[in-house]
């Protein structure tokens, strides 16, 4: 059995409940021992470093040398927290940094000693548990779905820190879950482009209209919904997409999954246990194309 | 040699027609996609409209999105761009009106600069040198990445915020600004700071997407420039906006459950002491949240919210007490920094 240092991130445990059940559910059928962090820090999200970026890399830090004690592979669920995560390590490669910022962590008895690699569940699922795996538990093929892949920033870029030289997979990895579990990939401008969520508090204006225009963009395209590894998008774009629709005046009504409720669906697990119940924007027409 | 498709966006001002067309060219190993645009103007179309001029990664004229990201059309090789055998698609840049075929109207990307006032303000009290001013090489060192900018626009083009308003300043003018800001010789720092803070489209209106950082072909890293001047500006005090507040919420919200507080952070965004003095566009803004928590309150999301679970006791204790070593170390270097400035002053006669 696979085993990983999980952290949820906050969103998933709270605003987000259904990312965090339905990636336990697949996980459990995939027989990925999931460890969670449970003292960990929130990633600071890029929030926290606006003005203390050295706090920010010691949480990250502390986090990191969790995973490291515990001999186990860091695995995120939030393309956030992931970005931020790797963005933390690879500046922790300097060893003259890390010794100023392991001295706040020698008080708890740990030491951050430069070796994680974080990881989304979106390449773990890709890279560790494998297609000829995820093929093997499919029961409920989503050939009739057409579907637009939703990144979230952080886990395209910056490139570099994302390691796709040396993993050129992870360049179209919502794509290839997609069609893996026998959907159609809409493909659409606005599938790289930020959601909006970071300045929702700030500008709400630029906020929605970032989230509506890709909304109406994937849905004039023939989506039926939008699959994201990101649950910052999936507020912006579900949560928010009522008043998105009226931001941008269009008709909008498009379903947003998280990664593994997709992966749920096709393995043929229940709506209600992926908490496919519990979106703003209804997803019953979708689950009925599906005969879910 | 082989035989490659690239599709041309185009646009024709003159009846206002947009179209793709295909042209097949003859591509040598190590062709550059501009060599190539080159080789259907000269041999195929010679209507075809683009701005080039040095060729060499300097002048910055030739960005343009290719395959939907923009890049210098002189630095990019076609096998590069061309995966798998498929055409190379090449595009105007974006966010900005397009005038012809490849070319775009650049004004409002260097209009950008001038609200940024993005040149140098020496000090106008001390003598200048007989040489020319200096900058210690360990302060250039720290910001030299921001100088390296040649305008091209790349950035611009695939900005998400410049793609939805026109008064962002945008990542090159904003890297610019802190070029400045951090210069020593420059004396309008703690003016330049503000305006970066208040001004409509400044430092704050930013995403944090990644987008410039990805396509500058200089590595000027626009955005961590931002990012910097945010701590900055934070710094020197300019602290009466919704990013600050939204930066301090979450960061006490960190520091007290370990974790995001999703309940508090609308609040504290707009603003507790804005609330309590009756600020009127402030309780606005709370009415702004009352149909999206009516939504989340149907769809069962707010009680997963009030819900919401914080590191767990030994964790907290201990974030709680890097929180407080890191702003007592913070202090600390405070003192050191002052030291710094005072010696260096001294050093630079004055200021």
């Amino acid at each position: 059995m696979s085993k990983y240092a999980f952290w949820p991130g906050c969103v998933a445990r709270g605003a987000a409940p259904e990312l965090y059940t339905s990636t336990l559910a697949v996980a459990e059928h995939l027989g990925m021992d999931l460890v969670e962090l449970e003292a960990a820090a929130c990633t600071g999200a890029g929030i926290i470093s606006d003005g203390e970026p050295y706090l920010q890399d010691v949480l990250n830090a502390r986090t990191m040398a969790m995973s490291e004690q515990m001999d186990l592979p860091l695995m995120d669920i939030c393309s956030t927290c992931v970005g931020v995560h790797r963005l933390a390590a690879e500046k922790l490669r300097d060893v003259d940094y890390r010794i100023r910022i392991n001295h706040h962590l020698a008080p708890e008895g740990i030491e951050y000693r430069g070796s994680a690699d974080p990881r989304h569940l979106l390449w773990i699922l890709l890279e560790d548990v494998g297609i000829d795996k995820i093929n093997s538990l499919i029961k409920r093929p989503l050939e009739e779905l057409n579907l637009g892949p939703f990144y979230g920033c952080y886990i395209i870029r910056p490139e570099r820190t994302l390691d796709f030289d040396a993993h050129p997979t992870r360049r179209n990895s919502l794509e290839q879950l997609i069609e893996i579990l026998g959907a159609t990939t809409v493909t659409y401008d606005g599938m790289t482009k930020c959601c909006g969520f970071p300045i929702l508090t700030m500008n709400k204006k630029n906020s929605l209209t970032m989230a509506g225009s890709h909304l109406d963009e994937a849905q004039s395209k023939g989506a039926d919904a939008l699959v994201t590894p990101c649950p910052l998008c999936h507020l912006n774009l579900d949560a928010q997409q009522p008043d998105a629709a009226k931001v941008i005046d269009r008709n909008l009504n498009l379903p947003i999954l998280h990664v593994p409720q997709l992966l749920g669906l096709a393995m043929g697990l229940a709506p209600e246990k992926l908490g496919l119940t519990r979106h703003v924007v209804d997803t019953n027409r979708l689950l009925n194309k599906i005969g879910a | 040699m082989a035989q490659q498709e690239f599709i041309i966006q185009r646009y024709d001002p003159d009846t206002d027609e947009s179209y793709e067309e295909s042209f097949n060219v003859d591509v040598q190993p190590g062709q550059t996609v501009l060599d190539s645009l080159n080789a259907i103007k000269w041999e195929q179309d010679g209507t075809l409209s683009f701005r080039m001029s040095c060729r060499h990664a300097i002048c910055g004229s030739c960005a343009m999105k290719v395959n939907g990201q923009s890049m210098l059309t002189c630095q990019t090789q076609v096998d590069a761009a061309a995966e798998r055998g498929d055409p190379v698609r090449v595009g105007p840049m974006g966010n900005q009106k397009v005038i012809k075929d490849l070319v775009v109207d650049v004004g409002k990307f260097l209009h950008q600069f001038e609200r940024a006032e993005t040149w140098l303000e020496p000090y106008e009290d001390q003598e200048p040198p007989e040489k020319e001013y200096r900058q210690k090489v360990e302060e250039f060192d720290h910001w030299s990445h921001a100088s390296t900018c040649i305008h091209c626009g790349a950035c611009y083009s695939d900005c998400t915020v410049a793609a939805v308003d026109e008064n962002f300043l945008g990542p090159a003018a904003l890297a610019k600004a802190y070029r400045f800001v951090m210069d020593s010789r420059d004396s309008k720092r703690e003016e330049r700071l503000q305006y970066l803070s208040e001004t409509e489209g400044g430092i704050w209106d930013c995403t944090r997407c990644y987008m410039c950082v990805q396509a500058c072909p200089k590595d000027v890293l626009p955005m961590d420039a931002i990012m910097e001047l945010r701590t900055l500006a934070i710094e020197a005090g300019h602290t009466n906006n919704h990013g600050v507040r939204h930066h301090k919420g979450f960061t006490s919200g960190v520091r007290k459950r370990g974790r995001l507080d999703e309940m508090m952070l609308p609040v504290q965004s707009v603003g507790i002491g804005r609330l309590l003095t009756g600020n009127i566009s402030a309780h606005k803004e709370m009415m702004d949240y009352t149909p999206g928590a009516i939504r989340l309150l149907k769809s069962r999301k707010l009680f997963a919210i009030a819900q919401r679970h914080g590191a767990n006791a030994e964790g907290r204790e201990q974030i709680q007490r890097i929180f407080d070593e890191v702003e007592a170390e913070k202090h600390h270097h405070d003192v050191d920094a002052d030291a710094f400035g005072a010696e260096f002053q001294t050093a630079i006669g004055g200021h």
